[in-house]
């Protein structure tokens, strides 16, 4: 009964205009001084320690970081025109060039938002210039951008990992499959589209230019390479290398590096627009300079505001499940859940339904820290994968990124594109029918999930 | 914003702690990226760590996000929900802001009792009595003596064993440096908040909330479209 005054509160400072964080955290101190001996001074300790106790969630800092060098220099641009010699010559090329690209920033960022502007505010342009609507433009980026959050490496993932103790690896191996799978449904509808309505095809620029493009954009692409090599090894010669907090710092490093000395689309070495860059010869003082310049400074600060603004509500989250694991409440879910005969196929759909509707008010990560432990006692006893259960709330978070009134999606494509928002609702509804054929097929079929993992890591040994 | 230009970036002093609060965002996580990389390379490459370098990490990193908040209020960057406010007429938004304004003025004070309240036996200090409101000082037993796992004791700040620990040398640095930011950074969202409070009061601003992350990528955006034009 307190539990359920507990959300009636939360969501009530929500839908006035309370900041998340603050809703979450002040209905939880609440709460705690008036049903339980907790003090104001543990909660503050209990604040301190969301960061400071918590290593996992310090990829979270680093992997923003990796991706705002990544979108401030030009990496963007150069995967757009690979993408485009490769697939540009299709039906609907530039459409699927579109899709191609998003899934490869979305290996690059761990964001959707940021796949969207980063993408969108260029292909979203081009399309309408070689005589796509712009709807049809604004759905289909709309739709590739929630890949962020599927396609490794992946913030949501992280703080999934971190809520439920299983292994970062293992998560972002798992979204590796589901990721293709989900860009390839995209673009095979993008294509059957695009020959039904006859959209426009762009020209096949041959394989020069497909070797072209790809060695422009593969410094870029080589930060997936450094990701993923660094965390499961060479297979065959090494183990891993480094924890996947390392390597999203060693990732942030090296974005660092191809910005601003290999790409040079900003620090010391850019020059004014249409001149081009300085090379490090010409100027090797740039060696010292870059680490203080402007451009450095400000991508630093950028990704520093975004760890504050992700962490806030996080910490917060995590004061919210200290309440409601003292209060015995996923206990009492699970048995009130598995005394209503629930199996694990009608246990899926209400977590996907919780998912649906909670992702309408709350930030995907807020959402995973709080829900997470709701619900994964509940699946470890229905004998559900948590691996496979990760997946299942990623994916649920895509589409909530996606569906009105408030997927956050939308907003940004509405304003990349700038459209209004129903538009971008309507340009998103038929590719958000495709995820959601995704997601039944996801949540019945989880050996598309755990077999990545299984065959790299071996089967998985749950000790709590 | 209904201002032409940010209420903070008006006067000297504003612009003068707008820098400093940016850098000090930017220098933390820079810092924080830089040991955690030379800490992977020692490793491989010469078979050694920084041992202390990760209880910094971690401590640099709540550093990071706890100083940061106050920042966030003041830049209005915080995510929160406004489907519901912004569909209702001028009169009741308003009013809703100021009951949402409260609300976070009161999360702050708490937050500040209970951030005085941890740090202070660490400080030699009393905790405040009172389970909502402080009412007082009770004696509390002191903590100063404790120390981090790792994190070596620097020179400069020898001074705090005569000032807290009864003249006992440190042998590691004490657990009071790092959690001084707690009552640090309550005090500064709390100042924020009041004064968001206020801005509303006044109509100066008309919410607290940004409705979605890339708010601010957007604008910088539209406004490189607007200058192509």
């Amino acid at each position: 009964m307190e539990v359920a005054l507990l959300f009636i509160m939360i969501v009530t400072l929500l839908l006035i205009g309370v900041p998340i964080a603050v809703s979450l955290g002040l209905s939880s101190i609440l709460f705690l001084l008036m049903y339980s001996d907790t003090t104001l001074g543990s909660v503050a300790q209990e604040l301190f320690q969301a960061m400071a106790g918590h290593y996992t969630l310090l990829a979270i800092p680093f992997f923003v970081l990796a991706s705002s060098f990544m979108s401030t220099g030009g990496v963007a641009t150069r995967i757009i025109r690979f993408s485009v010699a490769c697939v540009g010559h299709l039906r609907g090329g530039l459409a699927i060039a579109g899709v191609f690209a998003s899934m490869l920033f979305a290996a690059l960022s761990g964001s959707s938002p940021a796949t969207v502007v980063a993408i969108g505010s260029i292909v979203i342009g081009a399309m309408v210039k070689a005589g796509y609507t712009k709807e049809f433009a604004a759905g289909v980026i709309c739709n590739a951008g929630t890949l962020g959050i599927l396609i490794p490496p992946s913030i949501v993932m992280v703080v999934y990992a971190s809520a439920t103790d299983v292994s970062v690896g293992r998560m972002f191996l798992a979204g590796v499959i589901p990721g293709i799978m989900a860009g390839t449904m995209l673009m095979i509808t993008i294509y059957v589209m695009a020959r039904v309505k006859k959209l426009p095809a762009g020209d096949w620029v041959g394989w020069g230019e497909v070797g072209a493009s790809f060695k422009d954009a593969s410094w870029g692409l080589l930060l997936i390479v450094i990701i993923m090599v660094g965390i499961y090894g060479i297979p065959g010669l090494t183990g891993a290398i480094f924890t996947p907090t390392e390597a999203a710092a060693v990732a942030a490093v090296y974005a660092f590096i191809a910005a601003t000395f290999i790409y040079r689309d900003m620090g010391p070495l850019k020059t004014a627009a249409g001149q081009p860059n300085r090379a490090l010869w010409q100027q090797p003082s740039a060696l010292i300079t870059g680490f203080f310049h402007r451009d450095t400074r400000k991508t630093l600060f950028e990704a520093g505001k975004l760890t504050i603004m992700l962490m806030f509500i996080i910490a917060n989250a995590l004061i919210l499940k200290q309440v409601l694991t003292e209060q015995q409440v996923p206990q009492q879910v699970a048995t009130a859940l598995l005394g209503a005969g629930l199996g694990p196929i009608s246990f899926l759909i209400v977590v996907n339904v919780i998912l649906l509707i909670g992702g309408q008010f709350m930030e995907p990560s807020g959402l995973i820290v709080i829900v997470a432990p709701l619900v994964f006692p509940i699946a470890l006893k229905l004998g559900i994968d948590p691996i496979h259960l990760g997946i299942i709330m990623v994916v649920n978070m895509e589409i909530g990124m996606i569906t009105p009134p408030v997927g956050l999606n939308l907003f940004v494509t509405s304003g990349v594109a700038q459209m209004p928002m129903m538009a971008v609702v309507r340009a998103a509804l038929p590719f958000l029918a495709v995820l959601f054929v995704f997601l039944i097929i996801i949540t019945y079929v989880p050996w598309i999930s755990t077999v990545l993992p299984m065959a790299l890591m071996g089967p998985e040994i749950i000790t709590n | 914003m209904q201002d032409d230009q940010k209420f903070w970036l008006r006067t000297r002093l504003g612009r003068f702690v707008n820098e400093l609060e940016e850098n000090v965002i930017a220098l933390t996580l820079g810092i924080m990226t830089v040991l955690t990389f030379v800490n992977v390379v020692l490793r491989y490459l010469f078979n050694a760590s920084l041992i202390w370098g990760l209880e910094l990490v971690l401590v640099l990193f709540a550093w990071l996000v706890l100083l940061g908040l106050s920042y966030g209020v003041k830049t209005t960057m915080h995510l929160g929900v406004d489907a519901i406010t912004n569909i209702l007429p001028d009169r009741p938004r308003r009013l809703t802001a100021i009951i949402a304004a409260l609300a976070c003025v009161l999360y702050a004070f708490l937050l500040m009792k209970g951030a005085w309240d941890y740090w202070a036996p660490f400080a030699s200090l009393d905790v405040t009595s009172g389970r909502w409101f402080p009412t007082g000082f009770t004696p509390t037993r002191t903590r100063a003596f404790m120390e981090t796992d790792q994190v070596p004791m620097p020179f400069f700040l020898n001074f705090l064993s005569g000032l807290i620990n009864d003249g006992d040398s440190y042998g590691k640095l004490p657990d009071v440096v790092p959690y001084t930011v707690l009552p640090v950074a309550a005090a500064l969202l709390l100042f924020r908040f009041v004064q968001a409070t206020w801005r509303i009061v006044t109509g100066a601003s008309i919410s607290l909330i940004a409705s979605h992350e890339a708010e601010e990528a957007l604008e910088d955006l539209n406004t490189s479209r607007a200058e192509g034009n």
